[in-house]
């Protein structure tokens, strides 16, 4: 037991073909503030989880959360994901390592002495040619203060490196419009005209065809991008949801309206959107 | 000799293109027209059965998502009620050789027998030909054919898109669902769904 003090790796719970771990940055909760927790998932070589939107096949992880009084979670924070396969189904989702991230928040009346008991029930579904389901009871215990939580160190490269893969909110100079072409989305961002490449993850499941190639185009100023709609879309869409990866690389978090356009032509379909004239468009 | 000999290379090469240059069909088209082998050896033409509602069921018995459904017996029974009406039922295994839920005709006739499961058919699809006519991504994904030959309904078997039994219960049946709203006249109100379970195990 002694000898496993310090090492990452002996804390982990198997899941198959890897292993789950929870841990916590901070080394206390305190009352009346949010710290972080992280589903820490090691992965054998080739095996992989998936995004919160899976794509074509598979499941996200589910989390039932066991929590003491005065203590909630917020909304899962997901690494930006990775297309997996490439011919006729492709998934989202991780492959190695990744963590994903759950705040976690204690109410001003709670508690601030004593010991909290977290209890997580992960349910995961492991892929690589074939798919295991797997689950995991996962427990932590941290202190509860009232002083303010200070970082445990042994986390901090964990969530230093699990938050440099999370994608970030788009910056407000960027000009982002999406338009209903019919049979695709065509996506128009005007930021960065030395962009040569850009990938989107649709968060909604069945809206836009995920083993779909996404025709990227040049425009003056940035770059448009076709995205084919999903069979499964039968009604219209007001709001397009989903990270923009640029340069296959750093992930951008967008939500934009969704325009219907008349044609898509040139810039027609582009640029920033004047709502009152594009409404009159589409009403005629 | 030669030249016979690439011409009928260059023929089956043509063969197996062809279901991915022609757009795989969704709801409101026309149900695309296949010949396949059944695990009994007859020769099975979609054709035939016009004027009958035909259901396709994509399996592959590795996956725990078709597992779910077999081992709880949910599969079976719908496959005998809906049978028990007129509906055909067609079971589709589009695994390639070498892949999860490949099986030779005699050890899918096996599993239908220990399974008690109760297709009309178990139809023998290792080249993936039908799967991609009807774009078929995962396995348990399902397909309902109307009797004019049309495509009513593809996607999910249910709403409940996990690998656990106790989810069986409870759950809203898409196919049931769109059998019983056409059969009684009635548009199918859910006719196109995510379809939930293990990537098709197509060949490479």
């Amino acid at each position: 037991m002694l000898l496993c003090v310090g090492t990452a790796r002996a804390d982990g719970t198997p899941i198959p073909h890897g292993t789950l771990e929870l841990v916590a940055e901070n080394q206390w909760i305190a009352a009346g503030h949010t710290i972080h927790l992280g589903l820490r998932f090691q992965m054998e070589k080739g095996w992989h989880i998936y995004w919160v939107n899976p794509g074509d096949s598979g499941e996200p992880p589910r989390v039932k959360w066991q929590l003491p009084a005065g203590v909630s979670v917020g909304e899962m924070e997901w690494p930006t994901p990775r297309r997996l396969g490439a011919s006729s189904i492709v998934d989202f989702g991780y492959e190695d390592d990744v963590m994903l991230i759950v705040p976690v928040h204690a109410e001003a009346a709670a508690a601030t002495q004593g010991l909290a008991q977290i209890g997580a029930e992960v349910k995961v579904l492991v892929c690589r040619e074939m798919c295991i389901p797997g689950k995991a009871q996962l427990s932590l215990t941290l202190p509860m203060k009232s002083q303010l939580p200070v970082a445990d160190a042994r986390a901090a490269e964990w969530f230093a490196s699990a938050r440099e893969r999370l994608p970030r909110p788009a910056p407000a100079s960027w000009k982002i419009s999406v338009a209903d072409a019919g049979d695709a989305f065509v996506l128009t961002a005007k930021l960065d005209p030395r962009v040569a490449q850009a990938n989107f993850f649709p968060r909604e499941e069945s809206q836009v065809k995920d083993a779909a190639a996404q025709q990227f185009a040049a425009v003056p100023g940035g770059f448009r991008l076709t995205l084919r709609k999903s069979d499964q879309l039968l009604k219209p869409i007001e709001q397009l949801k989903g990270v923009l990866v640029l340069q296959g690389d750093r992930g951008y978090i967008i939500d934009v309206p969704v325009r219907k356009a008349v044609a898509v032509r040139g810039d027609a379909v582009s640029g920033s959107n004047a709502p009152k004239s594009s409404k009159e468009v589409t009403q005629k | 000799m030669k030249c016979s000999h690439l011409y009928r290379i260059l023929v089956a090469v043509m063969l197996c293109a062809v279901p991915l240059l022609i757009a795989a069909a969704k709801v409101g088209d026309a149900a695309p027209e296949f010949t396949a082998t059944a695990s009994t050896g007859k020769t099975v033409r979609l054709t035939d059965y016009r004027g009958k509602y035909v259901v396709l069921e994509w399996h592959n018995n590795g996956c725990p998502y078709v597992g779910k459904h077999y081992n709880s017996g949910n599969m079976q029974r719908l496959q005998k009620h809906w049978t028990s009406q007129g509906v055909v039922w067609f079971t589709v295994l589009s695994s390639a050789p070498g892949k999860q839920g490949y099986v030779t005709a005699g050890e899918e006739n096996d599993y239908l027998t220990k399974e008690q499961a109760a297709p009309t058919a178990a139809l023998l699809d290792p080249t993936g030909e039908i799967g991609h006519l009807y774009d078929a991504k995962t396995s348990p994904q399902m397909v309902v054919i109307s009797p004019q030959g049309v495509v009513i309904y593809s996607g999910a078997i249910d709403d409940k898109p996990t690998t656990d039994l106790q989810d069986v219960q409870g759950a809203t049946n898409y196919v049931s669902l769109a059998l019983e709203q056409s059969m009684s006249g009635k548009p199918v109100q859910t006719p196109a769904t995510r379809p939930y379970g293990c990537s098709v195990k197509y060949r490479d």
